[in-house]
């Protein structure tokens, strides 16, 4: 079993979620920037959930980056959650980076998939 | 009298990006026999992860080549030493396509108490990072990371920062 894994939650409506566990960095994000091009190919919302993330680095962030672009550039809604409990290892790399408004990033999922599917709409 | 004797660990592995956990791993277990603050030891596993990065990445060109990286504990700090024997320090990187988003270095300055980088063109680089066990006051806010996201969606350290 994977101890890291990034899995695609399609149980909301026209929003799929990236959940992604565990510690992550150059070593896994190419399959986190597959899953993300999985996510983004579904043409519809899409949401990153770090919850049970406990530490990501700057290639992560690369990822996050990029999908967000395309997003952008797609009009497709585009959020990161990270729970109410977070990690020092992902709090820490996005408020020393001031990307938390950027990207954005929210707390809760159900928040973070509202947020998604207001941007497919607006 | 004793002679106290400093724990050190050293590393040295295939510089590929499946080793970059490894030296975290590492790191955490000798965090935890140093009982460092948890803050600390999170921006201590984030540099290295940095550091580490930056010599998979940049240091051998997409060629084999060797990481190596020592970590001397004193009664108040933790110094991580990452080295490779690549191309050396360049001023800017070459490439930016991913995975380089260009924020290692920021990164590193802003999460350890002090770094240094030693190098030249054709003999390698060296990132010496200390960390203090008992921090005064957070480094973040001495060296904070400038820059932000530029158009192009990496990047950029003279855009404005995010409002």
């Amino acid at each position: 079993m994977d101890a890291n894994p990034i899995v695609l939650d399609e149980s909301a409506a026209d929003v799929v979620v990236v959940v992604v566990e565990g510690e992550h960095d150059i070593y896994t994000a190419p399959t986190l920037r597959e899953r993300l091009d999985e996510a983004l190919e579904r043409g519809g919302g899409v949401v990153v959930d770090l919850t049970a993330a406990t530490f990501v680095d700057s290639s992560v962030l690369g990822a996050l980056l990029d999908a967000r672009r395309r997003a952008l550039d797609a009009d497709q809604g585009y959020v990161v959650c990270v729970g109410a409990q977070v990690e020092p290892g992902v709090q820490r790399i996005l408020d020393i980076t001031g990307l938390v408004p950027v990207l954005p990033v929210v707390g809760d999922r159900t928040q973070a998939i509202e947020h998604a599917r207001d941007g497919v709409r607006g | 009298m004793t002679v106290a004797v400093a724990p050190e660990v050293r590393l040295t592995m295939p510089a590929r990006a499946e080793g970059v956990g490894v030296v975290r791993q590492a790191l955490a277990g000798m965090a935890d026999a140093l009982a460092f603050n948890a803050a600390v030891v999170a921006d201590m596993k984030m540099a290295v992860t940095e550091a580490c990065t930056n010599v998979v990445v940049h240091a051998y060109d997409g060629e084999e080549g060797t990481l190596e990286v020592e970590m001397l504990a004193d009664d108040a700090s933790l110094t991580i030493v990452v080295r490779d024997w690549g191309t050396g320090i360049q001023p800017r990187p070459h490439r930016r396509e991913a995975p380089a988003l260009g924020l290692g270095l920021p990164l590193i300055a802003a999460l350890s108490d002090s770094f240094e980088l030693r190098g030249s063109t054709k003999s390698g680089a060296e990132v010496r990072m200390t960390f203090i066990a008992d921090r005064a006051a957070d480094p973040a806010a001495a060296n904070p990371v400038t820059g932000g996201v530029g158009d192009d969606g990496r990047w950029e350290p003279e855009a404005e920062p995010p409002a």
